[in-house]
């Protein structure tokens, strides 16, 4: 039992780097980017094709960042003179074209059988031991991230990020440059993705095509949402609720002894319910942003 | 006023992941002592459902026959079955609930060898003894010597339909699969077999899976003007492929489908009338029986040819338990290994040194008035 809540919190710590990531462009910079799943693979497959050529992860992960950094910034320039909503779709496209290279480029990639068998993390350790090691390491880096994340919201880059998301044309008439805010911060939110894709890959030592599908985009936008759109703590509550959802709901099976040809069908009820009961009770997330008051707003 | 309403909106919240955090300890608590029990991750809900659910099925008879015959080493045999989902992170997450909290020495599963493949290493690296009794993708060889199969893989499949198209007079196909671990897999090996016996594969269209439609790939098809469809198609996702083609006029040609019960199993029948195609046997040559067993249970007919595999897997596992006298993964691995021949209800199983089944008795098969029916040969 130790090792598998030790699992779920080491998911909820990886998802709440890419759930960060997805605030940071999403919930401060307005950026409805649908392809999140496509910087989190890119950073995956980068750390999986290096560390499979013998490079030690220390080495891979921080490479695999880079990588997704790229892919962030190419997005951002992509879509450059497109309308937010068009934008998204093409994110939506470009998320399928990197599966779609994942899937088909056997040599590089694996194809459809992905890549496994990767030296994980922490070799030397094992069970528990492995297991806290991973989870100390997650943790760090999760802290690392949300604290960026929360830096840079309070900096001048993150006010005009949040004038980006209420009004872009004021924006523009008040001289900030809107392309080059757009592609630095889906760079920055890049890198972050890559790095929860890297360590998943890492810590499961396998992955594939089928882990780059539009529902994972759509199950990180639901840990965002769920936790409070641009708020980084939400991000990281979002995760933990929907990460621990997914894999505590088949134990509510065991405790309530349903018979298990229920089991599909009752997991698939339970998580739309409940996320259906927290944004109803609270549609703002379970902790909203907290915007500062202006003066004219006081009573 | 406001703030009251806040703090019962987020106690709600709490009791929400309470009430799941409760669930997880209470979990754990359930295993009985006087109990072996193993695991099985099956794909209960999304696209293959319909053949998780067969699985179940299987896996529920052979563990009503273990029990009835006196159980394993004097105790009672359950199977935990987890929900996969049909996605991978789901089934690796079900495989770690399997092994380290209910502690279970053999797991089952899964179906696509897309998940199948990632839930066997995991396994293999935590010292598991995997099963696998519906994947057939080639790579499930490469798992390493915890894992055995029950289901013949695709080298074997491939041949088979190679010759069975050839045999009927067909020499120009196209071939039509998901673009995924399973699809490239029976692809690969039934068009080297085909084109070693002289036939020729014209075009290939590994297909996206999940699109609302599949006129591109079914257009291609109408212009290659092939003697032959060689399919393979998950069920819902068949179901569309079958339906479109009927519109399209498509199904006057000649359709194979490969596990052609899985092709069929959502479709509507007009669209899929006189298919032929081949098929792991639902039963083996002495396995009538089981058939009757299933009928008298679930009160119809198989609904896919894939119960009697995980039926044969939890059979299996509860004869090398017995033969190890011990629930240790270790041992059953070796006592499986050294299992023999088995007479499964799918026919008599070997493993090869990897831990394959040797020998799959395959059938042509056709589809006709709403049922599967065995080809004469």
């Amino acid at each position: 039992m130790l090792e598998f809540c030790l699992h779920v919190l080491i998911m909820s710590a990886i998802f709440g780097i890419a759930a960060v990531s997805l605030n940071l462009q999403a919930g401060t910079g307005g950026l409805l980017n649908f392809g999140q799943i496509a910087l989190f693979g890119i950073g995956a497959y980068a750390v999986a094709i290096l560390t499979r050529a013998g490079l030690p992860w220390p080495a891979a992960l921080p490479a695999g960042m880079a990588a997704a950094a790229l892919g962030g910034f190419a997005i951002g320039r992509l879509g450059r003179d497109l309308a937010a909503e068009y934008w998204a779709l093409a994110t939506l496209a470009v998320a399928e074209l990197v599966r779609l290279v994942a899937l088909n480029e056997d040599w590089l990639t694996g194809g459809p059988q992905g890549i496994g068998g990767i030296v994980g993390l922490f070799p030397g350790l094992d069970g528990v031991a492995r297991a806290l090691a991973t989870l100390a390491l997650a943790a760090l880096l999760l802290l690392g991230t949300a604290l960026m994340a929360r830096r840079l919201g309070q900096t001048q880059f993150g006010r005009v990020l949040r004038l980006m998301r209420e009004n872009p044309d004021l924006a523009t008439a008040l001289g900030h440059d809107i392309v080059a805010c757009k592609v630095k911060v889906l760079a920055i939110g890049g890198a972050m993705a890559g790095l929860a894709g890297g360590l998943y890959t890492l810590y499961l030592a396998f992955i594939g095509p089928d882990q780059l599908l539009p529902f994972e985009t759509f199950l990180i936008w639901t840990m965002v949402v769920l936790g409070g759109l641009g708020n980084v703590a939400g991000a990281v509550v979002g995760a933990m609720l929907v990460t621990t959802l997914y894999a505590g709901i088949p134990f509510l099976k065991d405790a309530v002894a349903l018979p298990s040809d229920l089991t599909g069908s009752l997991r698939v009820f339970a998580i739309g319910s409940i996320v259906l009961a927290v944004l109803m009770l609270k549609p703002q997330g379970l902790v909203p942003e907290r915007l500062r008051r202006l003066h004219a707003q006081r009573p | 006023m406001a703030r009251m309403n806040g703090m019962t909106r987020r106690s709600a919240g709490g009791a929400l992941l309470g009430a799941v955090a409760l669930a997880m300890l209470g979990g754990g608590a359930a295993l009985a002592q006087d109990t072996v029990t193993l695991g099985a991750v099956l794909p209960l809900s999304g696209a293959s459902a319909t053949i998780g659910e067969d699985q179940r099925r299987g896996i529920e008879l052979a563990v009503e026959k273990v029990n009835a015959d006196g159980g394993v080493l004097g105790r009672k045999l359950a199977v935990a079955v987890e929900d996969s989902g049909g996605r991978a992170q789901s089934a690796i997450d079900a495989a770690r609930k399997l092994v380290s909290v209910s502690k279970t020495p053999v797991v089952i599963g899964e179906y696509s060898s897309g998940n199948t493949i990632p839930v066997g290493q995991y396994l293999q690296r935590e010292g598991i003894v995997h099963i696998n009794p519906g994947s057939s993708s080639p790579v499930i060889k490469t798992i390493g010597d915890r894992s055995f199969s029950t289901i013949g893989l695709d080298d074997v499949a491939g041949k088979f339909t190679a010759q069975a198209v050839y045999g009927m007079g067909h020499r120009k196909a196209v071939f039509l699969a998901p673009n995924n671990a399973y699809g490239q897999g029976v692809y690969s090996e039934t068009k080297a077999a085909f084109e070693a016996l002289g036939g020729q594969v014209v075009a290939n269209l590994l297909y996206t899976e999940g699109q609302s439609n599949y006129r591109r790939e079914l257009q291609r098809i109408a212009a290659a003007k092939p003697d032959v469809i060689i399919y393979s198609g998950y069920g819902q996702e068949a179901a569309t492929i079958n339906r479109e083609a009927f519109e399209l006029g498509l199904s006057k040609t000649p359709w194979f489908g490969i596990y052609l019960s899985m092709c069929t199993a959502d479709s509507r029948p007009e669209t899929v009338e006189g298919q032929m195609g081949m098929e792991v046997n639902y039963v083996g040559p002495d396995g009538a029986w089981y058939r009757d067993a299933y009928k008298k249970k679930f009160g119809k007919e198989f609904a896919t040819t894939f119960s009697g595999y995980t039926y044969d897997a939890v059979m299996m596992a509860a004869a090398a338990i017995n033969k190890a006298g011990s629930a240790e993964p270790a041992k059953i691995r070796e006592a499986l290994a050294a299992l023999g021949d088995y007479a499964g209800a799918t026919g008599p199983i070997a493993f090869d040194a990897q831990g394959q089944r040797k020998t799959q008795p395959y059938i042509v098969v056709s589809y006709k008035g709403g049922e599967l029916k065995t080809a004469a040969k």
